[in-house]
């Protein structure tokens, strides 16, 4: 078991945005979690992550107890992500970017500027290399991002709405990329809206609402579960479907 | 930002410029400022390892340059000893008083490591006026005449020339190497986005602290250079809120978190400090602050890169390909 | 019973400090930001009280509304022509911005005023009163009396009134305020206005009292600091029990170590309370 997180509990104040959530991931798999905005995807996300610190629960990776561990820690032992606003470093140049992820496992310059010439080779970024973060679109963002965290030789990819407000065209590139990554060996979580990416990326996915995880299984089953469905539609939702191309 | 490395034979002129600025203009007058201009440098260079690239902008820089600057005339006064043996003990101090202040504030927003270096500069200041071991409120004064070459004392400001610009060149020198390696790139992305920055391992506590090192260090040889040049510290002229905002003004000016940045900002303010300090006269110092004010609002408000970030738009595509290294 | 005088005359000076440094902790708990010229602003309130005093002859409920509404007019122009912009920006431009302000402000006012100490001329209210053995000079007492009065009615308007609710909708989710049609921008500078107004009028009330030159600015910002450290960010009852707090500690310091140790005091509280509990006494962890 590569992740495990047990009764995990998030409450601010009096409000639990994240309520006894549990999660278990194998290596070299992808999962998937959905569910309606306010569910407390992100902040069990971040939870996952490091970012934030469980009120109540427990998360391990590959055995070890990082429950509390720092952002920084987690990168250390293999866990990286991405945010749902990206977060890329705008006044440094792409390859600055990766370079800065690749250095956790490469402490000398020559050695980070190989390979993250050859993260942005893989993730099609070749072109825009000495371009400012600024100036790429969202989407370019977006894959600077999953880039720049690539680098950083993860075990777990934590991918938080990487794949959003893309074109059609756009988001069958970065289906494939993350495919790509997968192959990799690197094992994926993936937090999305869009079913097309579920359903095509994912063989197991949990649903969030509310805080606590109402469904988990294979995509096809866990979309015709009465509650998610209630959950979607019962808050006046409705479950996203890319248009087929 | 722009590219780190400056252009290859801009930096070839500018060392040739500064090394025979002497030879060209040997007037005492005239050296003086190359002096005066020498220190701002390096002051303005050291505040922005860790104001410019880190992106942790202390206002209160002063405390460091103070202790620098009491260490040797302290020693000299208590002990008659050669004031360059209190350089070091500058240093230590300034680095010890780098973490007590660092660890703290920096697990908090940028803004509360702002006030904590005004607050402790101010609080150091008006302590040092109170206590009488280091002159209160008259403050030291340095040997009057040399007994020998490593007193440091020299009629001439020549020699102090060139120690200065040897210190101003190893400080850039050290600069640059950080540039190039990750401990440099750690910095940028701290400046560009804590928490990101985080998420990919880097140790941001640990690297912010060690840029307040290494920028508290250098303050404090500025500040040693400059009292064993002057023979003369107060708490207000080590410890004074005109030192650290000259540091910030000038790394602002030319460009916070460039190599050269600080560098040109002295060559742009030094000069006009010394124009208007002539024109204003005796009143002057009032006037010469107004202007800092309103130059450092303009900067915050327009172009917080600096000079080097308005040339960075100005100059067409072109014409900056020929100047990039 | 000296000691007790003592102790009075600083919870009172300690009640302006409070009145003020609300001001400064309105801005932070709005915009995460920390305005390097508050102090001057208050400075400036004094002035103002001067200038009406001197030109107009008004006595201080003039004065104190002149301050208060020129400050605002101040805060609220500051805000639209210098604020709004850096909020976006880089982290130096935010700290350099109110930074340069501070000079800007503190340094005209020397080359106006000169770095001479003033005092107000001799206003309606004037003399001591004996009060079961302490003596207070009245200036001091309406000063810190109001001041209270002052800071109690700006926590009221920011919990208890329309507009208050929607300054602190816009403090706590910006986004979702301005789904809920209320305009940021308009609030944030609203909130300068009283956060400069507040300092003003301040500045105003410390004018009948104390007399003062351009240099107070500097000290008064870093004694908002303080304040704003120990009371909690964004606590304005928190500001008011550190102001109390802040002023009775700076009078028994200088009355047991010495006048000039009244500010080392107050700056080492602050130092120690980066280490120990740097989100003040009513702040979250």
């Amino acid at each position: 078991m590569l992740l495990e997180a047990q009764a995990v509990t998030k409450a601010f104040d009096s409000f639990r945005a994240v309520s006894d959530a549990d999660i278990a991931v194998e290596e070299g798999e992808i999962v998937g979690l959905i569910g309606p905005n306010g569910a407390g995807k992100s902040t069990f996300f971040n939870c996952l992550a490091g970012d934030m610190v469980p009120t109540a629960g427990r998360i391990a990776f590959a055995g070890e107890d990082v429950t509390r561990a720092s952002p920084e820690a987690h990168a250390r032992i293999g866990v990286g992500r991405t945010f749902q606003v990206p977060a890329t470093f705008e006044d440094m140049s792409v390859l600055d970017n990766v370079m800065v992820g690749a250095y956790l496992r490469h402490p000398h310059r020559n050695d980070a500027r190989e390979h993250a010439r050859r993260i942005i080779e893989l993730t099609g970024l070749k072109g825009q290399m000495d371009q400012w973060a600024r100036s790429l679109g969202t989407p370019g963002r977006k894959r600077l991002e999953i880039a720049r965290v690539l680098a950083t030789s993860p075990r777990l990819m934590l991918l938080d709405e990487s794949l959003a407000g893309l074109t059609p065209t756009e988001l069958q590139e970065a289906i494939a990329l993350v495919r790509t990554i997968h192959e990799m060996g690197v094992t994926i979580v993936i937090v999305e809206h869009i079913m097309e990416v579920i359903m095509t990326l994912t063989k197991r996915v949990l649903v969030f609402n509310q805080g606590h995880v109402i469904a988990s299984g294979k995509p096809e089953d866990v979309v015709k579960d009465e509650a998610v469905i209630e959950a979607y539609l019962g808050r006046g939702q409705h479950i996203r479907r890319e248009r087929r191309q | 930002m722009k590219s780190l490395t400056a252009a290859g034979p801009a930096a070839l002129l500018l060392a040739a410029g500064l090394l025979s600025y002497p030879v060209v203009f040997s007037d005492p007058y005239y050296l003086d400022i190359g002096v005066t201009f020498l220190l701002a440098a390096i002051s303005a260079s050291a505040w922005n390892v860790v104001g410019g690239y880190a992106g942790q902008v202390s206002v209160g820089h002063s405390m460091f340059f103070g202790i620098g600057a009491y260490a040797p005339l302290l020693f000299y006064t208590l002990f008659k000893w050669p004031p360059m043996v209190g350089i070091p003990v500058g240093i230590a101090v300034s680095v010890a008083l780098a973490v007590v202040i660092g660890v703290p504030t920096f697990r908090l927003t940028g803004h509360y490591f702002s006030m904590a270096t005004i607050a402790v500069a101010e609080l150091i200041r008006i302590f040092f006026g109170t206590w009488n071991l280091v002159g209160a409120a008259i403050g030291l004064q340095g040997p009057a005449t040399a007994r020998g070459w490593w007193d440091l004392t020299f009629r001439s400001e020549l020699p102090y020339y060139y120690i200065f610009l040897a210190v101003l060149a190893l400080l850039l020198y050290f600069t640059f190497a950080v540039e190039r390696r990750r401990f440099g790139y750690y910095l940028r992305a701290i400046k560009a986005g804590e928490r990101a920055s985080r998420s990919l391992g880097v140790p941001v506590q640990q690297t912010k602290i060690k840029a307040l090192i290494f920028s508290a260090a250098f303050t404090s040889v500025a500040g040693s250079l400059y009292s064993i040049k002057t023979g003369f510290i107060d708490p207000e002229s080590g410890f004074g809120i005109l030192v650290s905002v000259q540091m910030v003004i000038i790394a602002a000016l030319g460009g916070a978190g460039t190599l050269f940045g600080p560098l040109v900002g002295a060559l742009i303010l030094i000069p006009l400090q010394t124009a208007t300090n002539t024109w204003f006269g005796g009143g002057g110092s009032g006037l010469t602050y107004i202007l800092y004010g309103g130059i450092i609002v303009v900067i915050a408000r327009f172009e917080p890169g600096g000079v080097f970030e308005l040339w960075d738009r100005i100059v067409p595509r072109r014409w900056r390909r020929k100047y990039a290294a | 019973m000296l000691l007790l005088q003592v102790i009075v005359g600083g919870l009172l000076l300690g009640a302006i400090y409070a009145l003020f440094s609300s001001g400064l902790t309105l801005i932070w708990g709005m915009m995460n930001f920390i305005n390097f010229a508050h102090g001057e602003f208050v400075m400036l309130g004094m002035y103002v009280a001067l200038l009406v005093v001197v030109w107009l002859g008004g006595g201080p409920a003039v004065f104190g509304f002149a301050a208060a509404f020129a400050l605002f007019v101040l805060g609220v122009a500051v805000y639209l022509s210098l604020i709004r912009h850096v909020l976006r920006g880089p982290m130096i431009a935010q700290i350099l911005s109110t930074f340069g302000l501070a000079l800007l402000l503190r340094y005209t006012a020397f080359w106006i005023f000169s770095a001479n100490f003033v005092s107000l001329p001799q206003t309606s209210l004037s003399g001591t009163v004996n009060i079961s053995g302490i003596l207070m000079p009245v200036p001091q007492l309406v000063a810190g009396l109001v001041a209270i009065m002052l800071t109690v009615g700006l926590h009221l308007l920011l919990t208890k009134t329309t507009v208050g609710s929607k300054l602190l909708a816009v403090s706590e989710d910006r986004n979702a305020a301005m789904l809920m049609g209320i305009r940021p921008d308009r609030m944030q500078a609203l909130a300068w206005g009283l956060s400069a107004g507040a300092a003003g009028i301040a500045g105003a009330l410390m004018a009948t009292a104390y007399p003062w030159s351009p240099s107070v600015g500097e000290t008064f910002g870093l004694t908002a600091f303080v304040v704003v450290a120990l009371g909690g960010f964004g606590s304005v009852p928190g500001a008011l029990y550190a102001g109390l707090i802040v002023g009775l500690i700076q009078a028994i310091s200088a009355f047991w170590l010495g006048p000039i140790y009244k500010d080392i005091v107050v700056y080492a509280l602050f130092v120690a309370l980066l280490w120990l509990r740097p989100q003040g006494l009513m702040g979250k962890a």
